[in-house]
């Protein structure tokens, strides 16, 4: 691994405005991908972890005016403020993206080659029949078989594990430094999810790709991501290696998820453990650890100011937790 | 189990007309499955093997083309119009998306007292002793009853829907991926809540779901589903300790691991291809295209199940060997790739 990071993130915050509202999904969010590191990032619905990662490409709905502020570097370019024609270059280009669902990501009225080739023509300057023949070379590469004769099928005639090798076919046809995977197994089958996490780990390594792996399910995290930052209500509460976070969790959400998952020695028919309450809604930014009304360590000054982001003493583990940090200076 | 099952399924089978002209899709195929008083019941598989149809068609959504639900020992369809609608009410349905099965424009306390209304509660005191009591079962405080069901969160919302679903005393719930929209921690606030009703009010549930981890510890039996028939079912302990189909054992190992430790270590088993159309299924044995175990036999005749011990049975030729552990799917897979 370089040490030159080729994605760096620093204290990005997302505000969006829309007629009726105004929210913060991101608020102050920072971490680096470097080239060949995988990286998840790991949240609930709404902690903004789509957002913080799609914001700065340009990947939001119409009709919301989206604020950035902070930084984010793409080898060492920023791309807050950059226009929106250069954004669009990179699109596709040096990021490569992978969606949940890949029936909405695929038009389904256009063979599956095309949709690769057209990916190649557009970014990488090819003619169409160069351009068919590299489809054919990426459909080989992410595992499909009988590969022709998919290439002149359509959508709708292949399941949905399939569909998302297509997908991530289609991501790699630009030849991207970086692939942002979006919740890339959440629509499929459990033993369709094991088969689409190999590939993108296999194929991640062969070109030497950063990837950022987006997911709410703490399951895929440990055999796919290198290091990882889990996400609570806009902010950051922990962030290290998978080895020490996955194994060793010392935020208390980081410990309440990692809990929460039914473990094979739990008693059938025992309660199911899991973090009480429920996450707060997105609106005005908590002046305090969001994470407080549900948080069985927290303390009255969990709630005045917001708590940072603290090494651990071995450097290698981030956590915003005032009352875990405070623990580690007593000992 | 001396007692009689509450729901008991014969031989169902739930058949579409296919686009093919002719042609029939076989959704669920020749399933008995029994569930009994007070029990939570999984029933697990990849999508597309039939187990929603399965739950539809037990509550009425789809019609069976053949095969018989009994309620109580009682054939519902050998009933019709007032005394099935009766029956009907015992038996009800929690769907997987509490965002699309409730009304946006109802408040909580309109959408449960419609339920009510339509169980035949007369007087408005009556319904409104029973939304408080419904509110206070699933756990909502009783400030909710006047918010609007948009105004909640998915947890929430899914707390309204299974009141809905009470307030016709069921005796029976088919549940449907009740928690996978769901959070993850949120999830286990609503699996409580499943095991509470199981306990209290003695609901016995069939809890559909692909989440196999979350099954093992509700449930106290499993159904392993595959292209439209049960391929095994035990006890869920012995089922998940002792798997003894093929597609049991690759679908149990499919599963990822948390911890970073054993995941990196683990020659977890990748399930060969995905499930064929059930337009034309495999002859014989169905999974036989995807089980690194199969041999010509399997492709002449279904398997027949075999009883492996008290309520445990396997579909599989091979069942008693794997059973026994002289045999695994997953070895043999790794021998081969080796």
């Amino acid at each position: 691994m370089r040490d030159e990071a080729l994605l760096n993130v620093s204290n990005l915050t997302v505000n969006l405005l829309t007629a009726k509202s105004a929210v913060r999904p991101v608020d102050g969010v920072s971490y680096s991908v470097r080239q060949g590191e995988c990286l998840a990032i790991v949240g609930e619905s709404g902690s903004g972890k789509t957002v913080m990662n799609f914001a700065p490409l340009g990947l939001m709905p119409t009709g919301v005016t989206t604020m950035l502020s902070g930084s984010v570097k793409l080898e060492g370019r920023e791309l807050i403020g950059l226009p929106e024609p250069e954004i669009q270059k990179l699109r596709g280009k040096s990021v490569g993206f992978i969606f949940q669902d890949p029936m909405s990501a695929l038009n389904p009225v256009r063979r599956i080659g095309r949709q690769i080739a057209e990916m190649a023509e557009l970014h990488l300057n090819m003619t169409p029949r160069a351009a068919e023949a590299r489809a054919l070379e990426l459909v080989k590469l992410v595992g499909i078989s009988d590969p022709v004769a998919r290439l002149r099928q359509y959508p709708h005639e292949l399941s949905g594990g399939l569909r998302q090798r297509i997908v991530i076919a289609i991501a790699l046809a630009g030849e991207p430094k970086l692939l942002i995977a979006d919740e890339p197994t959440t629509a499929l089958d459990v033993t369709v999810q094991a088969q689409i996490l190999r590939l993108l780990k296999d194929v991640q390594r062969r070109l030497d790709m950063a990837m950022v792996l987006i997911t709410h399910d703490m399951g895929v995290v440990a055999g796919a991501a290198d290091n990882i930052v889990v996400m609570y209500a806009a902010r950051a509460a922990e962030c290290g290696p998978v080895d020490k976070v996955l194994v060793s969790p010392r935020h208390p959400y980081t410990r309440g998820l990692i809990n929460a998952i039914p473990r094979r020695e739990d008693p059938i028919g025992s309660e199911f453990r899991g973090l009480p309450g429920i996450p707060p809604t997105l609106g005005a930014p908590i002046k305090g650890c969001a994470l407080a009304p549900r948080c069985e360590l927290a303390v009255p000054a969990c709630s005045n100011s917001r708590p940072p982001l603290v090494r651990s003493d071995d450097s290698s583990v981030l956590v915003a937790c005032p009352v875990v940090n405070q623990g580690k200076a007593a000992a | 189990m001396t007692q009689a099952p509450v729901l008991k399924v014969e031989n169902l089978q739930t058949r579409f007309k296919s686009v093919q002209r002719g042609k029939f899709v076989h959704a669920v195929d020749d399933v008995s499955i029994e569930l009994y008083p007070g029990e939570i019941v999984g029933l697990v598989g990849e999508s597309g093997c039939g187990k929603s149809t399965l739950g539809r068609t037990i509550v009425g959504l789809e019609k069976a083309s053949s095969g018989r639900v009994l309620l109580d020992g009682v054939d519902l369809s050998a009933l019709s119009g007032a005394a099935l609608r009766d029956s009907r009410r015992a038996l009800q349905y929690v769907f997987q998306d509490p965002y699309s099965s409730l009304n946006d424009r109802q408040t909580v306390g309109e959408a449960i007292d419609e339920a009510l209304v339509i169980a035949g509660t007369r007087t408005l005191e009556e319904r409104d002793r029973r939304t408080k009591e419904l509110l206070d079962q699933v756990g909502l405080a009783s400030a909710v009853r006047d918010r609007h069901t948009r105004e909640l969160s998915g947890g929430q919302r899914q707390r309204v829907a299974i009141a809905r679903s009470l307030a016709v005393n069921p005796r029976v719930l088919i549940c449907d991926e009740p928690v996978s929209a769901l959070d993850l921690s949120i999830r286990a606030q609503v699996m409580n809540l499943f095991l509470r009703l199981q306990k209290d009010l003695g609901v016995a549930c069939l809890f559909i779901a692909h989440d196999l981890a979350l099954v093992r510890q509700a449930a106290s039996r499993v159904y392993v589903m595959y292209l439209g028939r049960i391929v095994e079912h035990g006890p869920s302990q012995e089922l998940y300790d002792r798997p003894s189909h093929p597609y049991s054992q690759m679908l149990l190992a499919s599963a990822p691991e948390v911890d970073p430790r054993i995941e990196k270590h683990r020659r977890g088993p990748l399930m060969i291809g995905e499930v064929p159309s059930p337009t034309n299924p495999p002859s014989g044995c169905r999974f036989r295209t995807r089980c690194p175990l199969a041999v010509d036999d399997c492709a002449k005749a279904m398997p027949p199940s075999h009883g492996l011990s008290p309520g445990h049975s396997a579909a599989c030729i091979f069942a008693a060997d794997l059973h026994r552990g002289k045999r695994s799917a997953l070895l043999h897979q790794e021998a081969s790739a080796a």
